[in-house]
């Protein structure tokens, strides 16, 4: 654990009570894991860990023993104290022991209640403006990832409404997500304008709120021109960590092959050094860094295609760091290779030598199911449920499907709407 | 829901969806496999050396093929969006079958234990990884005991990674290895081939489809076979000769037919030559294909259950065809679970660990022997329910389990 100078005054009252070893033994691995690794979360992480110790620490005994009753009580029915369970670290070990449990809803119902129980007091005893801000959602399918106009948004049940576009501002080889999130390209190559500028400026030095999660390159290297100068997002691009991911990859690889219990397998990959394989906006920041690592040890295709690095990606950032503005864009991955393609951990033109093939439909599929996905994400959190407008964009198609609150409207809705409209009207939304 | 629910009934009162009016983007594949089903049917010479390793009919007579397959959901199965993507299980299994919409899973939703509860009638919490057996006896082990059966009788030919060897057997006493299946892993001598072949610098040959045989015969032969996680007769570090020319068979079927080249596929051949060698009494296959879900890719998902669909059916013609299961084999097939809902925490269609009826509330599909007239099923069952249905099938007593037999599969 770090030294107890890096916490905030009222997390260090609470160790200073022994506070996490008197949690119930389900909570430990989770708690010590998150204060060890307190230089590595974002704000909103740290405030909902200090939301959690400071509640527990403000109960008298008997109110302290009744919050963790039913999580105790349902630990008793399921043995914890007699099974390999570690207490420092959520291990694969530990998941796989609590999720074969037949107490195992109920445990995580009963955590549920805890943790709902501490977000309450925290309201009550703070202000909640983190939930009252206005945010931004921008999904992107570029113009590559055709979609079929019938069909596209049937998956999104009608929570939004479509919106025709037209891109008179357009300047040529430029997108329409490009345009919208960095701006127009000056006389002297610098951009301005955009929602990106003006999002991260918002931020301010809260710091994690504006992303940009790309599953090439193309939309974040538009950034890259100006990212020395702040304010800076976070640019997560599956293009320039290609380097990462591979050597992430083949050590993962290696591993798996030498040693057959798996919790060995992430406790190597815990530690080893990534910061040799990291882009120079990612290797700066090691927040960034262990959120990478995280993602790709937490699966989810992470490692394998772009565009479920963004979806995975773009879910874990809006879980962990609640970003004001958050853009994702998809692109098209390669189709699987014959016979090879059941190696999918490998890099395939390692495997196989045959020339890639990109599946522009399948891609596409995927892209439309992920970027729905996104958004469920996003409104599975009370900061997105209100204040939040949504706009994915299907350039194939000169649409946007944007589901806004009331108080959002666009000019001239249902009609063909100018690009530069539609970016001045989320401008307005962001001020 | 009306839609499926119009089709559902249309089964049940003993109509069908006209198999001519199939015409799909598989269509050619199906078409050929079933061709090379009637062709290997026609084949006297197979069918004479395969009669010397199959045994007598025990028990009742009667076969039993169980086609499990992973994580599919009833949004993209059985449902008015998901029925395109299971052509061939409705126009030609569905209207014959005895269907139970509701087959759930009621307990722990991953591979090792879902597969584990549907083979034993009571539902497993065992280690995920499969590195223990389940701990009461499966059904290969009352068949082969109850009936005195021999280890060539009982097989799983499993394409899922997340199977171990230990998915043959339980650690029950009086049971165990000594009357479990013979289990073999198509897919991890695929794994293993393309692992060697970047080992010695050969991955161009993964490339070449004339290559790509050799490499897999050298996977096979090259080290020892347990190595692959498969057990078969008496384990030992030579593939039992008994078995290496079906395997071989199968490899050079799967190789040279010129279609898709995925696990499931070499799962299929490596069952059917199972079936042509040895006509096992009790064949359990697991497909996997539809776990790319976890990668996130929704495309290759959809992709997975399509190609499962075509292998059922073609299993389907296998047994129609082949003489050893003509008329007294009943088929089975039913997913593993669900996958979690859009929008839950867990991430939807890439995972199954959701307590929700995505994950839960799946299907089951019975036909052949045991199906009197094909009905519809609306009242929910349990996967736990098929092992004392099928152990009853087999002619074997069953156990008494957490399951309960099924009163509309008759032997």
């Amino acid at each position: 654990m770090n030294t107890q100078t890096a916490f905030p005054e009222e997390v260090q009252q609470a160790l200073r009570k022994n506070l996490p070893t008197r949690l119930p033994l389900t909570f430990q691995p989770f708690v010590n894991q998150q204060l060890r690794e307190w230089e590595y979360l974002f704000p909103n992480e740290r405030r909902s860990v200090q939301r959690l110790l400071v509640y527990a620490a403000s109960l008298n005994a008997e109110q302290f023993d009744l919050l963790f009753a039913e999580v105790r009580g349902l630990e008793d029915q399921m043995g914890v104290r007699n099974w390999q369970f570690s207490t420092s670290e959520q291990t694969i070990q530990n998941s796989s022991l609590l999720a074969r449990s037949p107490y195992f809803q109920q445990w995580r119902q009963a955590v549920q209640t805890v943790f709902d129980a501490a977000d309450r007091y925290a309201q009550q005893t703070n202000d909640s403006e983190g939930a009252k801000r206005r945010r931004l959602v921008l999904l992107d399918l570029p113009k590559q990832l055709p979609v079929k106009q019938a069909t596209a948004w049937n998956r999104w049940q009608g929570i939004g409404k479509v919106q025709p576009l037209t891109f008179p501002d357009l300047a040529p080889a430029f997108d329409a997500a490009q345009f919208l999130l960095w701006g127009d390209a000056g006389s002297s190559g610098d951009w301005a304008g955009g929602l990106m500028q003006a999002g991260a400026a918002r931020a301010g030095d809260a710091g994690a709120e504006a992303w940009v999660i790309d599953a090439a390159a193309s939309l974040t290297g538009s950034a890259w021109k100006n990212a020395a100068r702040p304010p800076v997002p976070i640019l997560l691009s599956y293009g320039r960590l290609d380097a990462y991911r591979e050597n992430f990859s083949r050590e993962m690889n290696t591993m798996r092959k030498d040693l057959t219990d798996a919790d060995a397998v992430y406790d190597h990959l815990r530690s080893v050094d990534v910061a040799p394989w990291c882009p120079p906006e990612v290797a700066a920041q090691p927040a960034i860094r262990e959120f990478i690592r995280s993602l790709y040890l937490s699966g989810n295709g992470a490692v394998i295609f772009g565009n479920s690095f963004v979806e995975w990606g773009a879910s874990e950032a809006l879980r962990r760091a609640r970003p004001a503005l958050l853009a994702a864009r998809f692109d098209v991955r390669p189709r699987p290779k014959p016979f090879t393609g059941v190696a999918v951990f490998e890099n395939p033109d390692l495997v196989n030598p045959l020339p890639s093939v990109p599946d522009v439909t399948g891609s596409a599929l995927d892209a439309q199911v992920l970027a729905l996905y996104v958004w469920l994400a996003a409104a599975r959190y009370e900061e997105y449920r209100q204040q939040t407008v949504c706009v994915c964009l299907a350039e194939s198609l000169s649409e946007a499907y944007i589901i806004a609150p009331e108080e959002f409207s666009l000019p001239g809705a249902e009609h063909p709407m100018p690009i530069g409209e539609l970016r001045a009207s989320l401008l307005r939304w962001m001020a | 829901m009306e839609k499926i629910r119009q089709i559902v009934t249309q089964g049940g009162d003993g109509g069908g969806v006209p198999c001519a009016g199939l015409v799909d983007g598989s269509k050619r594949n199906f078409l050929r496999g079933a061709g090379l089903v009637a062709a290997g049917a026609m084949l006297p010479h197979l069918n004479l050396a395969a009669a010397q390793d199959k045994q007598a009919m025990p028990g009742s007579g009667h076969k039993v093929v169980v086609v499990i397959v992973g994580g599919v959901r009833r949004a993209e199965t059985f449902s008015r969006e998901g029925l395109e993507n299971i052509p061939h299980i409705v126009s030609d299994l569905f209207p014959r079958s005895v269907f139970y919409p509701h087959a759930r899973n009621e307990g722990v939703t991953a591979h090792f234990n879902a597969i584990s509860s549907i083979l034993t009638g009571n539902w497993q919490r065992v280690d995920d990884w499969g590195k223990l057996a389940p701990t009461s006896p499966t059904l290969f082990e009352q068949f082969r005991k109850d009936l005195h059966v021999g280890s060539s009788d009982a097989w799983i030919v499993a394409s899922n990674k997340a199977l171990t060897s230990q998915i043959g057997a339980s650690s029950a006493s009086g049971y165990g290895p000594a009357y479990g299946a013979n289990v073999v892993f198509p897919k991890q001598l695929m794994l293993q081939a393309v692992v060697d072949a970047m080992r010695s610098g050969r991955s161009a040959n993964m490339a070449d489809r004339a290559k790509v045989e050799a490499e897999l015969e050298t996977a096979l032969e090259g080290s020892n076979y347990e190595g692959l996680g498969w057990n078969i007769f008496d384990a030992a570090e030579q593939l039992d000769p008994r078995v290496a020319g079906s395997i071989k068979a199968a490899i050079a079927g799967f190789v040279q037919n010129d279609g898709p080249t995925s696990g499931d596929e070499l799962t299929f051949f490596m069952t059917r030559e199972i079936m042509r060698k040895f006509a096992p009494g009790l064949l359990v296959v697991a497909f996997s294909d539809v776990e790319a879900a976890h990668f996130g890719s929704y495309a290759m998902h959809v992709a997975g259950i399509r190609t499962i669909d075509r292998l059922s059916a073609q299993l389907w013609q296998e047994v129609e065809a082949n003489p050893d299961y003509r008329g007294k084999t009943t088929l089975v097939i039913l997913p593993e679970f669900g996958r979690d809902p859009d929008g839950s925490s867990t991430n939807g269609f890439f995972n199954h660990r959701a307590n929700a009826d995505s994950t839960r509330d799946t299907w089951m599909l019975a036909l052949g022997a045991a199906v009197d007239r094909p009905q519809v099923i609306e009242r929910p069952i349990q996967h736990v329910d098929l092992c004392p249905t099928l152990t009853a099938l087999l002619g074997a007593k069953p156990l008494e389990t957490q399951g309960h037999s099924l009163s509309e599969l008759r032997g």
